[in-house]
């Protein structure tokens, strides 16, 4: 099956073609630094063996060995806290440890997926359970698929801070339709249906007024829509256009436009090259004012600039080195992130940006 | 008005067998086979891409990662 390492890695797999399940493993190294001191290197691997001709199991397991200013001063990254801020940097500021276990039923028009994810860092717990099903309609022109996530998070700040609530428990709904349109093109549409409940913001963010110290306030309920379209076109053998657009918007009042473009090109018959660029723009949230205009009575406090409006470019680099019939496949990519200038990013981080650079290499092997 | 736009969009695609949506035999479909056709071409970067950007920015959902939680979020 072309795409199962999409599928297992992915809660919606987008299964265009009938297939049938196979052994395979990789390697994986991502890599993340940004200018608020931030470096994240995670190296992961997966392994996916079949049982039978229709059931499959499979574990991946990633590992994040962080580095962050704002982990090693106990909140801001500009600003030592005398009480949570460490004294002495260490190797890594954390390290967070991800195990996903799944098990795929596929019979070439039905596919059932069921996972399990845990995540374990300094000061959270990450539990989740996830399923998706997929059904191949239309003489397999016709995808449709069902996803769902619920998560079980907990915050154990490093510092006794008193939250409202430790939990955090987010729910996801997917539906999904993938469609044929011709031999060279391909459309799928997204739904996504999201709600959050529980401590939803960090413990660590808080405000200095000019007569008052307070923590981010946010409420304890999200719930938010996605709309997504994507569409991918062979233009001209051997270059093909893949389009994205996402429509975002949530009771907090944030709104936001995604579109993104990747243009990908053979080189040779095994080794293909791409370039893409994204555009991000979203809305602040109902109840984020400017930093300088809280007051110590303000219901909600917002510090987080991911609250407040902003926009962002990405321009990134991609290729797929395929080696044959050996069964090995090397893929990688790298990406430009910058951030619109930002009070809030000003604010706390004291940039007037954030800029980001990450990238992923990848190994995989079919048996 | 958001269930029954999604009703509206899933309803030809779940109850018909029309050949309408019948529109590529399984012989014409070389390309999709092809790593420059896939919807995510390149997994694992997807993958990453995804909780960059799901940590970087308020919004969510409508992309087909499953992001487990973490704390960065």
């Amino acid at each position: 099956m072309r795409r199962l390492f999409g599928l297992l890695s992915l809660l919606l797999p987008f299964k265009a073609l009938a297939s049938s399940l196979a052994d395979r493993g990789g390697f994986t190294f991502d890599y993340y630094a940004d200018n608020t001191d931030v470096q994240v290197y995670s190296p992961g691997f997966s392994f996916f063996k079949t049982l039978t001709k229709k059931f499959l199991i499979g574990i991946k397991m990633r590992i994040d060995a962080i580095s962050a200013a704002s982990i090693r001063k106990g909140g801001s990254p500009i600003r030592t806290d005398a009480v949570t801020g460490a004294t002495a940097r260490r190797a890594f500021d954390d390290v967070r440890y991800a195990p996903t276990l799944l098990g795929v039923y596929d019979d070439g028009d039905n596919s059932f997926t069921l996972g399990v994810y845990y995540s374990k860092e300094r000061d959270y717990t990450g539990r989740s359970v996830f399923a998706n099903y997929i059904r191949q309609l239309n003489l397999q022109n016709t995808a449709v698929g069902l996803g769902f996530s619920q998560s079980f998070d907990k915050w154990d700040p490093v510092y006794k801070r008193n939250l409202p609530t430790d939990d955090r428990k987010e729910r996801k709904i997917d539906l999904s339709v993938t469609q044929l349109l011709s031999p060279t093109s391909i459309v799928q549409f997204i739904y996504s249906n999201l709600y959050s409940e529980g401590f939803l913001g960090s413990p660590y963010h808080y405000l200095l007024g000019k007569d008052f110290a307070r923590f981010e306030t946010l409420p304890e309920t999200r719930r938010g829509h996605a709309f997504t379209v994507k569409f991918v076109k062979l233009i001209d053998e051997p270059t093909s256009v893949n389009l994205s657009y996402r429509y975002y918007t949530d009771n907090w009042g944030i709104k936001s436009n995604t579109a993104d473009i990747k243009l990908l090109r053979d080189l040779t018959d095994s080794f293909t090259v791409g370039f893409r660029f994204r555009y991000y723009i979203q809305t602040g949230a109902d109840f984020a004012k400017n930093p300088k205009e809280y007051s110590i009575t303000d219901r909600y406090i917002v510090v987080d600039y991911r609250l407040s409006g902003f926009s962002s470019n990405t321009v990134g680099i991609l290729f797929i080195k395929n080696f044959g019939f050996s069964g090995f496949k090397l893929k990688g990519a790298l990406n430009y992130y910058q951030t619109s200038s930002n009070d809030y990013i000003r604010n706390w981080y004291g940039e007037d940006r954030i800029e980001a650079l990450f990238g992923s290499i990848s190994l995989d092997y079919t048996f | 008005m958001i269930a029954s736009l999604l009703i509206a969009l899933l309803f030809p695609f779940v109850f018909s067998c029309s050949q309408k949506l019948v529109r590529v035999q399984p012989y014409e479909r070389e390309y999709f086979s092809q790593d420059k056709m896939l919807i995510d071409p390149v997994e694992s970067a997807a993958e990453q891409e995804g909780h960059v950007f799901l940590i970087k920015e308020a919004s969510a959902g409508g992309e087909s990662s499953f992001q487990g939680g973490c704390g960065c979020r």
